[in-house]
């Protein structure tokens, strides 16, 4: 397959989502068609950069994704399809781009808070956040504030997502908050925070730093950052 | 006279789909495994023959089987008064109205629109005494909790019960394990009282902490709904046969490990195969047609094992009592009690996805209801055309008794939502099931099973597999039910 042509196909199955051969793409009928991973692949083993394969193929198709859920064309899966896409493509061409010292978006702890085992939300998050080129370190669900700060403390993270799905749970980002700040971190840490009960006027009045709607709310609101 | 509400029921599933999906459960429960930590259930699940490799009980198919003898397929539940009793039965199935919860907030109706904010204990017993002298709450479900710390909830809301209300008392969850004795020296009689446990998670799980509650429930001979409520496209496939699979496996899963516990135990099947709004948040499609279809169709289930079901429907996606509100529920309450179940939960007051309940809401829901067993009392039969003419005529008559219209455009809409329900968009045979059973191993043994969902779920978004239509629009007058409402809180 030409460069042109391979890079164009890395594109077109981003947009469509399609990880591996195994994935059936959009319409259910793609099946056997070699996927996201397979094409990079092959791509690398056609001498062609690392940079290339981002800026031209996986960068193009993701912003294209974006184009169409914003138009109301994609759903929500579709967007989570290509996003994870995006952080197998990243996850292969990794240790070619750290040979040419290219640098990500920063690194990114995310928990659901201590009491609450709620995960699809963050997840989401976790799969959208890493695909538009953050370094994610999932810490999982029911977290305790000292394990969140220690992970903030021990990695330098930018970024920290939390999460809650209840009204009982939701104080605890509070508490994470103020440790946070008890230990001299709040200023390294941008805080976001969000789930079903979370609203903005809560986010303000805990002193989290963004609050977002959904995953891709996120996404923008660290665009602005 | 006695409760309870006698109409025909039709099958949503025939035997064979039905026994497609209780083979390939077997299999998922022998070769998959339900996910489970080391406890007390695991050594039940393990002393009765089942094998416990990394985290899964690998149930076989002959400890199903044999297991399923011993189910109970009729009890009776109590309340204060006989008139209140209730036969909870799979064979000679009467349909029981009852309420639900937990919602978290409550609308206020002041002047002329409602006011949403959080609910307090003095919520639970209006709300207990309102439906107290509503003829359709044949049981009552606590609604909100009461506003006390965690280790005082279970005690106080018995309390709060009692003394409002003669019906049977569903207390829902019992927050804390050991407040059990407590409550059943309060009560006396353990009939009066019975429990939902959410004890399966989506997917192939069971929770560690909550079988631990669900083991003392069934060991005390109480009456319990097993729950397990997935949402397709997120924590179960979006295909309709597969989302039954899952929910069939989780919840043989707990009817096995309570007939282990004890068997003839007390339990009643409750399958909420919901989906999710893929489309806009991933918020959970309680009263949508494509919701109404699955949760009715796995009642079939109940049937063919003849364990007693607990339906669960009419929870409003709206977030107010307004003209969608009613055709939702509507239109879930019809197909409900059209398949059979018997303690049909939820049914009145709830709305906002279980988030919100009115104490307004609660009373224009018995009145639709009495409006429904009218119309199922008329109809000819349940076919297609009868279940049609029972949800169009409820209608009619439920807007114009609030003050509303169901025009054509209204009635267009309504008929919409039931081409849709009586549309069949997949095969239920060996092969889709063998490819369902896949996903759902995939999904479960991938450890990040929400995006194996939502990843096989672009294509049946793309073919439909969500009902896509229009809301409803209109107000409610509402005066009549308002002043109903005071009359009943005004009585002391």
């Amino acid at each position: 397959m030409e460069e042109k042509e391979l890079l164009e196909k890395i594109r077109e199955n981003v947009i469509s989502g399609r990880i591996d051969q195994e994935d059936e793409g959009l319409e259910g009928d793609m099946e056997g068609q070699p996927g996201v991973t397979e094409l990079v692949e092959q791509a690398i083993e056609n001498k062609i950069s690392a940079d290339k394969i981002l800026s031209e193929a996986i960068n193009p198709g993701m912003e294209e994704v974006g184009k169409r859920y914003e138009n109301g064309d994609f759903l929500i899966p579709d967007m989570l399809a290509a996003a994870e896409c995006v952080g197998e493509a990243t996850k292969i061409l990794k240790p070619l781009l750290l040979e040419n010292a290219a640098e990500g978006k920063g690194k990114f702890i995310l928990a659901t808070v201590e009491g609450d085992l709620h995960d699809i939300g963050k997840n989401i998050v976790s799969t959208i956040v890493t695909g538009a080129g953050f370094d994610i370190t999932d810490l999982g669900v029911g977290v305790k504030a000292e394990k969140i700060v220690e992970a903030v403390k021990n990695s330098g993270a930018k970024y920290l997502g939390l999460s809650a799905l209840l009204t009982t749970t939701m104080g605890r980002m509070q508490e994470v908050i103020e440790m946070l700040e008890k230990e001299g971190l709040r200023q390294q840490v941008k805080v976001l925070v969000g789930g079903a009960p979370v609203t903005a006027e809560y986010a303000k009045k805990i002193g989290a730093d963004i609050y977002c709607d959904d995953a891709f709310d996120a996404i923008h609101k660290l665009e602005k950052t | 006279m006695a409760r309870g509400f006698k109409a025909d029921r039709r099958d949503f599933l025939n035997k064979e789909q039905c026994r497609l999906l209780h083979e390939n459960s077997c299999r998922l429960l022998a070769e998959t495994g339900i996910e489970l930590e080391q406890g007390r259930a695991v050594d039940i699940f393990t002393g009765a023959g089942a094998s416990y490799e990394q985290g899964r009980v690998k149930i076989p198919a002959r400890l199903v089987e044999d297991t399923l003898t011993r189910i109970n397929k009729n009890f009776s539940l109590k309340g204060a008064v006989p008139e209140n009793n209730l036969n909870i039965s799979a064979e000679n199935p009467v349909s029981y109205f009852g309420t639900g919860g937990q919602a978290l907030n409550v609308l206020d109706y002041k002047d002329g629109s409602f006011c949403k904010r959080e609910a307090v204990g003095s919520d639970l017993v209006n709300i207990i005494k309102i439906c107290e002298e509503l003829d359709n709450v044949d049981y009552i479900t606590r609604p909100v909790e009461p506003d006390v710390a965690r280790e005082r909830i279970d005690i106080e809301k018995t309390k709060i019960f009692q003394a409002n209300t003669r019906k049977h008392i569903n207390l829902a969850n019992l927050v804390v394990k050991e407040k059990l004795p407590e409550i059943l020296k309060l009560v006396k009689d353990k009939e009066l009282i019975s429990f939902i446990s959410c004890v399966p998670v989506s997917p192939l799980k069971l929770e560690k902490n909550t079988a631990e509650k669900f083991i003392d429930i069934v060991n005390n001979d109480i009456a319990v709904a097993i729950s397990s409520c997935p949402q397709a496209g997120m924590t179960a496939p979006l295909s309709e046969p597969g989302e039954l699979l899952q929910v069939n496996t989780e919840l043989l899963a707990a009817i096995i490990l309570a007939n282990l516990i004890k068997p003839g135990a007390r339990v009643m099947y409750r399958g909420i195969p919901i989906t999710s709004n893929l489309h806009l948040d991933n918020s959970p499609r309680w009263s949508q047609p494509d919701s109404i279809k699955r949760v009715a169709a796995i009642t079939s289930m109940t049937y063919f094992y003849g364990v007693p079901c607990c339906g669960t429907c009419a929870v409003a996606d709206e977030k107010e009592p307004n003209a969608q509100n009613i055709s939702e529920k509507i239109l879930s309450w019809t197909m409900e009690l059209a398949s059979g179940a018997q303690y049909i939960n939820s049914a009145l007051g709830m709305m906002e996805q279980v988030m919100t309940v009115s104490p307004e809401q609660y009373i224009i829901d018995d009145m639709l209801i009495t409006m429904l067993k009218e119309a199922f009392t008329a109809a000819a039969g349940l076919e297609n055309r009868d279940l049609r003419q029972i949800v169009t005529a409820t209608a009619a008559k439920g807007f114009s008794a609030l003050g509303a219209v169901c025009n054509d455009e209204i009635t267009a809409e309504i008929n919409k939502r039931l081409d849709f329900i009586f549309t069949e968009r997949e095969a239920y045979n060996r092969e889709s099931l063998e490819k369902q059973l896949l996903l759902i191993q995939k999904a479960v043994l991938s450890g990040k099973s929400s995006a194996v969902f939502m990843r096989k779920s672009r294509a049946g978004l793309r073919k439909g597999f969500l009902y896509a239509g229009n809301r409803i629009s209109g107000k409610l007058d509402l005066q009549n039910i308002i002043k109903k409402k005071d009359n009943i809180l005004n009585k002391g």
